[in-house]
């Protein structure tokens, strides 16, 4: 009975749904970045699952299928880029160095750090990836030899540690510039720490949702020829 | 049927850059052969924003959810996870600050060159 309880697709759609649920709840409650919907409902779905002792293929039956609407959802980062084509163009030159920079320093700092800590290859491949958003990182994790669910922890805690420090790393650096705060906020921490651009102003908002896709493509060209 | 037909073009957009990743002789993620793919029809003006506004924002708004279940992945990873912990911690945070520094910095140095370069031509 058990089994044929987990086994169904809508045991994994209705945890996640539940689990995500409760984050949102959690948040809106505590007002806390460290509240991330997404950590919590990770760690909710995993607690079940240990706890029961679920196999993770019963859950990713239902898993498989939220997973899909990835691919659409990161496809639709296009319509954000899109609607800010005229932001873009404006300050095409300054946007386009700084997703340059940001993206090789990114890359460039994990893979230091990586031999620093004499990590192995894969846990390498698995790390540099990290500061763009998830599908993006992923596939080239996945490309290049790496342990997804490690880049996927890896760019959610990214994602929140960039939306914590964000507004203390713009003092610290003397970012006055919305522009140039928003191109920042995204490039080190993709979409989580998009939400807390938006929070900060319409334009870092927007730049940070533009820095997503611009930084996304350099760090998947970057990948090509660096790893 | 507004709904279903917008599915119906971003999974059809999906569809085709899966076939063009297969044909790639470079690894090169769908998804992101998708979002090229799609910039390329909104900017050729052969679709337009509102042919897909109320999914895509469905997408966006909750693109956090999606990644649940990969996120969940993490169990079957428990001991490398805790093997290296600290470490892990230590290159998010370092290498979060050195983007950070790097992206603004940049910008900053590229907007004082460009600002010195009007300031002559007037």
């Amino acid at each position: 009975m058990m089994q044929e309880i987990v086994t169904s697709p809508f045991f994994g759609i209705w945890l996640s749904i539940a689990a995500f649920w409760i984050g949102v709840k959690l948040q809106k409650k505590t007002g806390l970045v460290l509240c991330n919907p997404l950590i919590i409902a990770i760690a909710l779905v995993s607690a079940v699952l240990l706890i029961l002792k679920i196999p993770y293929e019963s859950y990713n039956e239902g898993g498989a299928v939220i997973n899909m609407f990835l691919a659409p959802a990161t496809a639709c980062l296009a319509v954000s880029v899109y609607t800010k084509a005229a932001l873009l163009k404006e300050n095409w030159l300054p946007v386009g160095v700084g997703a340059l920079c940001g993206s090789l320093a990114s890359m460039g700092s994990v893979f230091l750090l990586c031999h620093l800590f004499s990590l192995d290859e894969a846990m390498t491949v698995s790390l540099m990836p990290k500061s763009v958003t998830t599908p993006i990182a992923v596939s080239i994790s996945q490309g290049h030899g790496g342990m997804v669910p490690i880049t996927v922890v890896a760019v959610i805690f990214t994602g929140i540690l960039g939306s914590i420090l964000a507004p203390g790393l713009i003092r610290l650096f003397r970012v006055n510039d919305p522009v140039i705060a928003g191109i920042s906020i995204g490039a080190c921490s993709h979409a989580v720490g998009t939400s807390k651009a938006l929070e900060l102003g319409e334009t870092q908002g927007a730049m940070s949702g533009l820095a997503i896709g611009i930084c996304g493509i350099m760090t998947v060209l970057f990948s090509l020829v660096l790893m | 049927m507004k709904i279903i037909k917008q599915v119906g073009i971003l999974f059809l957009i999906c569809w085709v850059s899966q076939l063009v990743e297969a044909v790639l002789p470079f690894d090169f993620p769908a998804s992101v052969i998708g979002m090229l793919l799609l910039l390329a029809l909104l900017f050729g003006g052969v679709l337009k924003v509102d042919h897909i506004r109320e999914k895509s924002d469905f997408l966006l708004a909750n693109m956090a959810f999606f990644f649940i279940p990969a996120g969940v992945s993490i169990i079957n990873y428990l001991d490398i996870l805790k093997s290296c912990a600290l470490q892990l911690v230590l290159i998010c945070l370092v290498s979060t600050v050195v983007t950070f520094a790097a992206t603004a910095y940049s910008m900053k140095a590229v907007l004082y060159l460009l600002g010195k370069r009007e300031g002559r031509k007037r």
